[in-house]
């Protein structure tokens, strides 16, 4: 999936040292990185780090984006939540240590690194198929069939609006049971 | 980034929350220190102020192996950063703005590179990047109060200094394409308003370029069309004597960028992607020519 004109023009901008472009970055996607950060690390001071690191790895780094291979919005996305997971994890080992012995060590997850691990891949797709219907149609369209808002709206026969407002729901409800799952 | 992936990191993003609102500033202000932004200064020169803003950021991601690699000229990284520096330098010493590194004792740029060149190899490449990004925001702070037709000189060429400054621009932008490529990093273009005024600078550069080749163009007129963004339409008396463009005797369509690059002797005339029309005699005559005044 190739980046939108306007992500483009921005990590042009940015590139160039327009400190603007970083503002304009930063107001049209902080709440999402940080609602993000939020929902994996539970912590505001945490996820308000996190959500500054982001922006300006992107600042300091924005060679490191190619508009070519994503949307600003999931590169930035990937970003954070490699560091919200590293937070996590570093949480956890420190609780563990805490306790004894050394249970399990996990490194910190990496730049290159995939997002999901093969098992946590497995998880969302399991998470998917145990959505009601309607939910679980809209998202195999649009993430598995690489369909628009529109075309998911023309397949199941409702109109646009509502084939996105059930992605957004199931999206959510997903969000949800992959969060409860984890405690 | 995969299907599951895309999915599981919009589902986690389907909860978008507010941060405090002093993340913003202290952000800001952060970046500031993280990497400096473009220059402050004239409207003129600021595509090339965002040239410099561009390579410093490359260069942020260049790693000991990466500096001392040759991208071109036979020039390491660190080499053709102190080039950049030394013909910056030249042109900051004719309009009369801070000459930064060794005193100038050669005054024509490829003199002048030598004696950068030798300075910066014994120093490290974090610190001739250092240097050469002093001497190019010096040289755009002195602009900010200067108008743009103020004569300059550099390799006894008497133009005005936004023309230098705009070659400047190109030839930073050029460099930067030259070691983004050696590094492996796709460089974006610059914006449509900064790379407009470079490729009008492009288009008058052309009865000059002719003339250097020895190629007749008196009295003819290329109708030069350049597609993408920063593009447009030029109509170019081919003559330096010329007093004014006439009715096209040729049409040259090509892409602004591939044209820009030509100029600065990047890609082969023959090879470049163009509509020619008109006298194809001319139109290949004026491409040719094109790379002329490309140096290191």
């Amino acid at each position: 999936m190739e980046a939108p004109y306007d992500d483009r023009l921005l990590h042009q901008r940015v590139v160039g040292g327009d400190e603007s472009a970083l503002g304009e970055v930063y107001d049209r996607l902080s709440s999402l990185i940080f609602g993000l950060s939020l929902r994996v690390t539970r912590d505001r001071v945490i996820a308000e780090d996190i959500t500054q690191e982001v922006f300006l790895v992107f600042w300091e780094r924005p060679l490191a984006y190619d508009p070519d291979r994503g949307t600003l919005r999931a590169w930035l996305a990937t970003i954070a939540h490699r560091r919200a997971v590293d937070h996590v994890r570093a949480e956890e080992r420190r609780r563990v240590s805490a306790l004894g012995p050394r249970l399990f060590e996990r490194e910190p997850a990496r730049l290159e690194d995939d997002v999901l691990a093969a098992d946590e891949a497995d998880r969302v797709r399991q998470a998917v198929t145990s959505l009601p219907e309607g939910l679980r149609q809209a998202i195999e369209l649009a993430y598995f069939g690489g369909r628009t808002y529109r075309q998911v709206g023309e397949e199941l026969g409702v109109p646009e609006g509502t084939a996105k407002s059930r992605i957004r729901l199931a999206l959510r409800r997903l969000a949800d049971a992959l969060a409860e799952e984890e405690v | 980034m995969d299907a599951v992936e895309r999915l599981y990191l919009d589902a986690m993003m389907e909860d978008p929350a507010a941060p405090g609102h002093s993340l913003r500033p202290q952000l800001l202000a952060g970046a500031r220190a993280r990497r400096r932004p473009a220059a402050a200064t004239a409207a003129w020169a600021q595509p090339y102020a965002a040239r410099v803003a561009a390579m410093d950021a490359l260069l942020t991601s260049a790693v000991d192996d990466d500096w001392s690699r040759v991208i071109v000229e036979g020039w390491t990284l660190q080499e053709l950063v102190a080039h950049l520096a030394a013909k910056d330098g030249l042109l900051a010493a004719s309009v009369g703005a801070p000459v930064l590194g060794p005193p100038i004792k050669a005054a024509d740029s490829l003199g002048r590179t030598s004696e950068v060149q030798a300075y910066e190899r014994a120093r490290s490449p974090e610190q001739t990047r250092r240097d050469w990004r002093a001497q190019a925001d010096a040289l755009c702070r002195h602009l900010a109060d200067l108008p743009a037709t103020t004569p300059a000189t550099l390799d006894g060429m008497e133009v005005a200094v936004s023309d230098h400054l705009l070659a400047r621009g190109l030839e930073t932008w050029i460099h930067t394409a030259d070691a983004a490529k050696t590094a492996r990093l796709r460089l974006p273009d610059p914006i449509a308003e900064h790379i407009h005024p470079t490729a009008d600078l492009c288009a008058r550069l052309l009865p000059w370029t002719m003339l250097l080749s020895g190629l007749d163009g008196a009295g003819r007129t290329l109708c030069l069309t350049l597609t993408g963004a920063g593009g447009g339409e030029w109509r170019i008396a081919l003559g330096v004597q010329d007093a004014a463009p006439g009715e096209p005797d040729a049409h040259i369509t090509a892409d602004v960028v591939e044209f820009c690059f030509l100029l600065g002797g990047r890609g082969d005339p023959a090879a470049l992607p163009a509509d020619l029309a008109g006298d194809l005699s001319l139109a290949r005559d004026v491409l040719t020519a094109a790379p002329a005044f490309s140096g290191p």
